[in-house]
């Protein structure tokens, strides 16, 4: 199962732009979290942004020892999917009470400026994570048009849940091979050219 | 629309959150909510989540998005933004939030999410499982209700009673197993193209373009499912988590006691016999059909590429969840094993599948004893083969060494093939540092014996080099046929890439690229391959790495000193010395490097006092060269701390006086040659610790030996004539020469009194923690002497 999704922007290396989590989503509390109302929720917050300054890190570093310069930027916003296949990510754990009380494994990809992260339960199918981020990301940043402008992805959670509660339902990631996913995209009103 | 963008501002004060959540309120109870509605609730959701502390919100207010939610009237839209909203605001007090009346299973599924946000898992257990027991009223489809189930058993799987996990456990099974083998038909949609009669439902395919000839699975391909296929992609996704919260609670009753080999276990568990199993062991045996199916499945060439992916994937799941329906029925075992010998001979020369071939692995590495079968070749390959050819992909290499990990029991035999393979394992590392490095902390202790410390600290040391060879690998490897001959074989190489495959350095290359521990066959030297290297020291990978040897060098000490015996250390530390000048070219990592050694050479030499009599002649060399002393700043001092920590007789009954004299001597000359009044260009200059450290060595040995008394107090003396002279202040800063004056003071007044000195310098081995603190308040003890010795303040020795 996964633990939380996020949507981050990496920022640029320290001392330049800070490190931002544009979007985040958990999936349930588990139960035995002491139940503390707002300090359980400050708690959740920070953990995700230890999360987020992790990826961060790991893709400023990837990308410096893959030669990247800074982000290029597009020419003009997408207007169909995304094709990932080359886009840079990684994998690594953080141990148990660092952030969260059971160790995790992030699963994370960055496009251009912006990064997205599973974090997911320890033995997970990690192939499966991979997949499934590498769907997410062209359909948040095709329908939150996240590469514009004035991107307000801050603005449309419903546009970020509704893709979520189909792609990674509570947190559940999902077998689907090409076919179903065409069924899926068609459900969402997305189209694609498969 | 309004409030788009950049006039809003997230932090507005309470009063201003209040007229607006009366707006907002206003706005969701009209008749028809609309963009309005929405964007308000977009707004109000960002508010929320803007801050890091809660927004209180009205719980009139609440209360109303708990109602908007639930109504089945809002638009889905609205319901979503209010759920999101009330997820946000988690765990709040105000929520009267229930699941209980709520019919429509997509409802459910998102009044669930915010139910679960507030930790109310046993609620909603409970309700998904009452309405999965029932039939569903038609248009309703489970398929949303197994996420939340999943959801549920994963954060508290004590929510479902026995019975409970059995009903869905027979669902399940018949999900898994009997969904149509049909395509489903498109929703008639109306228009100019609809047909006016319905079209005969195709079969489904495989996802090469066949059609199928076996029951449906998540690899099968339809223009359109139908509700259960859509619940078998389903049942499946979540069936691991199932298998191992619910498989195996109960004692396992279709294996009598005492069977030990699985020849003897025919137990009838397909076909009529199946329907007649309980619910658990029944969704076990579909499940397992269900595996084999898919690794069959996983053989075909996929028309659509992406689909390869799933492919693997699905390979990976169905081998880990054979693998637990082993565990809790060991009956499967024997037909397991053979299935998946098969694949494995498939597979294994498919570096597209290498993932796949970890949890083979650790399915033979739990299960092999049981049928009697040897895996060894599997092991073989996997880890002198993989490593070697695949250590650049980066998730290969992540699971790779959590599987390292996973089974760390493994590397304690020191014969086996798994230990063995540790210079492969580093490749992992030297090539992907940075998500690595903290997996290797972990590991590193378990690849470390007597018999392995040698090697790993040559290999540790020159982890960089690797980095920098597995480069030249790569490239080499990519290059056409044509231009991998290598150049003239007599001339030297002009490029690294050139050489490669030179005869100059080929054997080099091969020693630092190979795949097994092999401390005989290490060449004479590596230093030509070392500065050839040199050429890739500033590239971005190699720098990466090279930040982590410090860290994994400290690590190797610490575990190496609970361990290592005698012998073992003084060849650590004749390394030590040697490997100093033997290290990748890059700056900032010597230093690093050189830092680590100085402290673990003290600790060396704290653990064995005796190796600096026993080692006296490296030694010797090495602290008798003055260039050492700049270059090697960290080790050289510590070297010459030790020397007069612990050259002494009460450490080792073989230090003769003439072995004090002759480290008197040694250090001497170095100390005069850099403090000479009129230095020379060749002259070096050192950090103002080690002026400090040499003194008070000197000053401990003459305590040793009381003949070197006038020679060393003739020395201090001179040292404020030294601390004076243009050649000092001109390199150092006033307060370090002032540091080293008063020092020179101290030692040389305590060698007025020369028993008091004999006795500050040379205790007895600190046995008890009372004479350890004496040993660490001695520069306390030096002032202390020196204030007795001096009642009138500022008289100072010519």
């Amino acid at each position: 199962m996964v633990r939380a999704f996020v949507l981050l922007a990496p920022g640029g290396p320290a001392g330049h732009a800070p490190c931002r989590v544009l979007y985040a989503r958990t999936f349930g509390t588990p139960a035995g979290t002491a139940p503390g109302g707002p300090r359980q929720r400050l708690c959740r917050k920070e953990q995700l942004l230890v999360v987020a300054r992790q990826v961060a890190s790991q893709c400023q570093l990837l990308q410096s020892s893959l030669g990247c310069l800074s982000s290029p930027q597009l020419p003009q916003l997408p207007d169909e999917l995304m094709s990932l296949q080359d886009a840079p990510g990684g994998l690594f754990q953080m141990p148990p009470g660092d952030p969260f009380p059971e160790g995790v494994t992030v699963v994370w990809l960055s496009v251009l400026a912006l990064a997205f992260a599973l974090v997911c339960e320890p033995q997970e199918n990690l192939s499966l994570a991979e997949i499934t981020l590498r769907r997410l990301a062209p359909r948040l940043l095709l329908s939150l048009r996240l590469l514009g402008p004035g991107a307000d992805v801050l603005l449309r959670p419903d546009a970020a849940d509704g893709l979520l509660d189909r792609l990674l339902p509570h947190g559940q990631m999902l077998f689907l091979n090409e076919h179903f996913l065409q069924a899926m995209d068609r459900d969402m009103g997305i189209k694609t050219y498969h | 629309p309004p409030g788009a963008g950049a006039a809003y501002r997230p932090e507005i004060q309470e009063e201003e959150l209040r007229r607006f959540t009366a707006r907002v309120s206003a706005v969701l109870q009209s008749p028809e909510p609309g963009p309005e509605a929405v964007d308000a609730l977009q707004r109000l959701h960002l508010t929320v989540a803007a801050t890091k502390y809660p927004r209180k919100l009205d719980g009139k207010f609440v209360e109303l998005l708990q109602t908007v939610l639930c109504s089945p009237k809002s638009p889905e839209q609205i319901q979503v933004l209010c759920a999101a909203i009330l997820r946000e605001m988690s765990p709040c007090n105000d929520l009267i939030l229930s699941c209980d009346e709520i019919q429509d299973t997509k409802l459910l599924s998102l009044v669930s999410s915010v139910l679960l946000a507030q930790g109310e898992v046993a609620a909603v257990g409970q309700r998904v499982v009452k309405v999965l027991e029932r039939r569903l009223p038609e248009g309703q489809s489970a398929r949303f209700l197994l996420p939340v189930l999943a959801n549920v058993i994963s954060l508290s799987p004590e929510s479902l009673t026995e019975e409970q996990t059995n009903v869905v456990s027979k669902k399940l099974a018949d999900w898994l197993r009997y969904a149509s083998i049909q395509q489903g038909v498109a929703q008639p949609s109306g228009g100019f193209f609809s047909s006016p009669r319905t079209k005969q439902p195709a079969p489904i395919t495989e996802v090469d373009g066949t059609v199928a000839t076996d029951f449906f699975t998540v690899l099968s391909v339809a223009q359109h499912y139908t509700q259960d296929q859509w619940l078998n992609m389903q049942t499946f996704s979540m069936l691991r988590k199932w298998l191992l919260c619910y498989g195996g609670k109960e004692l396992n009753t279709l294996n009598p006691a005492g069977m030990d080999r699985c020849v003897t276990s025919m137990v009838p568990t397909t076909g009529t016999a199946g329907r007649l199993l309980p619910p658990r062991e029944r969704l076990r045996d579909k499940a397992f059909e269900y595996c084999q199916r898919l690794i069959e499945q996983s053989n075909r060439r996929p028309l659509k590429k992406d689909d390869g992916d799933l492919q693997k994937a699905c390979l990976i799941e169905a081998v880990t969840i054979m693998d637990i329906i082993c565990k809790q029925d060991s009956s499967y075992v024997c037909r397991a094993v053979s299935f998946l010998k098969i694949l494995h001979s498939r597979i294994c020369g498919d570096a597209t599948y290498a993932r796949a071939l970890l949890p083979i692995a650790q399915f033979f590495l739990n299960h092999s004893k049981l049928a009697a079968v040897d895996s060894d070749a599997i092991y073989k390959h996997l880890f002198t083969d993989i490593p070697a050819q695949l250590f650049h992909n980066p998730s290969l290499a992540f699971e790779f060494v959590q599987f390292c990990k996973d089974n760390s029991q493994l590397f304690t035999d020191s014969s086996s093939i798994f230990r063995q393979s540790f210079p492969n394992l580093f490749k992992f590392l030297a090539w992907n540092s940075p998500p690595l490095i903290s997996e290797f902390v972990d590991l590193l202790p378990f690849l470390l014996d007597a018999g392995t410390t040698i090697e790993i600290f040559h290999l540790l040391l020159d982890l960089p080099c690797l980095t920098a060879a597995l480069d030249i690998q790569l490239r080499a490897a990519s290059l056409p046929a044509s231009e991998k001959a290598g150049g003239d074989p007599a001339g030297k190489p002009a490029t690294c890439l050139e050489a490669f495959r030179h005869p100059l350095y080929k054997s080099m290359f091969q020693y630092l690229l190979r795949t097994k521990s092999a401390p005989q066959d290490a060449p004479e030297s590596l230093v030509p391959l070392r500065q050839l290297l040199g050429a890739l020291a500033g590239s971005p990978r190699v720098v990466q790495c090279a930040e982590t040897v410090p860290v994994l060098l400290e690590l190797f000490f610490r575990v190496v000193a609970e361990f290592a015996d005698g012998s073992l250390i003084n060849q650590l530390v004749v390394l030590l010395l040697q490997r100093s000048d033997q290290l990748y070219e890059i700056p900032a990592f010597k230093e690093d490097v050189y830092r680590v050694l100085g402290s673990q050479l003290a600790v060396l030499c704290s653990l064995r006092p005796a190796l600096v009599v026993e080692l006296s002649t490296e030694i010797l060399e090495f602290s008798g060269a003055v260039s050492n002393i700049q270059s090697k700043e960290a080790i050289f001092t510590h070297m010459a701390w030790a020397v007069g920590e612990y050259l002494s007789v009460s450490y080792d009954k073989r230090c003769t006086v003439e072995q004090i004299t002759r480290f008197f001597e040694t250090l001497e000359a170095v100390l005069f040659e850099i403090t000479q009044l009129r230095p020379q260009a060749s002259t070096p200059s050192c950090a103002p610790r080690a002026i400090s450290v040499l003194m008070a060595t000197l000053t401990k040995l003459a305590a040793r030996s009381q003949d070197l008394i006038p020679r060393v107090s003739m020395f201090l003396s001179k040292m404020r004539t030294f601390v004076q002279s243009p050649a000092a202040t001109s390199v150092y800063c006033e307060e370090d020469l002032e540091e080293i004056l008063i020092r020179a003071t101290e030692l040389m007044n305590l060698l007025k009194m020369p028993s008091v000195a004999q006795f500050v310098f040379t205790p007895p081995q600190a046995s008890s923690r009372f004479q350890r603190e004496v040993n660490d308040s001695l520069p306390l003890a030096l002032r202390m002497v020196t204030q007795f010795l001096e009642p009138a303040p500022g008289s100072m020795p010519v």
